[in-house]
């Protein structure tokens, strides 16, 4: 292009534009790192957690640590894509945003999960008298039914926003657990929290990836 | 009516740069010129006189002890392009 010297008339100043805006729109490139790491992630848990519970064993450690070590991991490859990435687009700001919320909307369930139980209690025994705690729970019913929701909500959005069908049907599908898991008891929501964390980010990770390596715009 | 098109962007080169920057929140040099094929001193004009007419903001700094020049669309910059593709199609629309 030499643009200064070539006059254009209205026409090829039109196609222009739409040549510009979409030479801009193929270049969203998503490696699908961060969805791989958290799909895979989510799911050992998950499955692990399960047949814990119902084989009745204790691998001797909390599984789910296992996604809080992954931030360490996370923190590098986010630092790693900005470092070759040469422009943000709008999208990928909108998508960054609704991961960054769900984030701390995870932290805030934790929170909520470990210290609402004994709050609870408290509040109880207080009302009841010392005699009616024997029976209190001190726990959150069906936990898991809770971060299904969550999972789905950034799933099915980065689906819609990006137009990229295997998170859009991931997330519906992690609503249909939602709706599952309240019916079941907390093993089976382990297995639940488990196929949600392959469906939702593993394979779709996976294609994000398959695309990237063909050079493919998603 | 052509004649009112704002001269700014009725160049080729300027008008690439800001279509790929009303596409996206911002874009470094090097991937204007990736994507403009323009030589990196004629880029370089442009972008200046995009940046004078308050179209464009220009951001240098420094990434891994190499300069990087960051460029985004203001919104004086969104409204003159709006203008320009509003005339654009008037004008087409006057001589279908």
């Amino acid at each position: 292009m030499n643009p200064e010297e070539k006059q254009f008339n209205e026409k090829e100043s039109l196609q222009l534009i739409t040549e510009m805006i979409q030479k801009a729109k193929a270049n969203i490139h998503e490696r699908g790192t961060s969805a791989i790491m958290w799909g895979t992630v989510t799911a050992i848990a998950g499955l692990v957690s399960f047949f814990q519970q119902y084989y009745n064993f204790y691998i001797g450690f909390d599984i789910w640590l296992i996604v809080f070590a992954a931030v360490i991991p996370q923190i590098f490859i986010s630092i790693r894509e900005n470092k070759v990435r040469k422009v943000v687009t709008h999208t990928e700001r909108a998508i960054d945003s609704i991961w960054i919320v769900y984030g701390i909307s995870i932290g805030c369930l934790l929170f909520y999960i470990n210290v609402v139980p004994d709050v609870s209690a408290k509040f109880f025994e207080a009302d009841h008298g010392k005699e009616a705690m024997q029976n209190f729970p001190r726990y959150i019913f069906s936990s898991g039914s809770v971060f299904l929701i969550l999972y789905a909500i950034p799933t099915l959005a980065t689906g819609i926003i990006s137009k990229f069908k295997p998170m859009l049907i991931g997330g519906i599908i992690c609503y249909l657990f939602f709706i599952i898991s309240c019916y079941t008891t907390g093993t089976w929501d382990m297995l639940l929290m488990g196929l949600a964390g392959i469906i939702n980010w593993l394979i779709p990770g996976f294609i994000l990836r398959s695309r990237y390596l063909k050079g493919k715009p998603c | 009516m052509f004649k009112d098109l704002d001269p700014i962007l009725h160049s080729q080169l300027r008008l690439a740069v800001i279509s790929l920057l009303i596409s996206v929140k911002e874009a470094e040099f090097t991937f204007l010129k990736e994507k403009t094929n323009a030589t990196a001193g004629n880029l370089s004009v442009q972008i200046q006189k995009l940046k004078e007419a308050g179209y464009i903001d220009v951001i240098k700094q420094f990434k891994d002890n190499y300069p990087q020049t960051i460029c985004k669309i203001t919104p004086q910059g969104v409204k003159a392009f709006e203008e320009y593709v509003n005339n654009l199609q008037s004008y087409l629309s006057a001589n279908k």
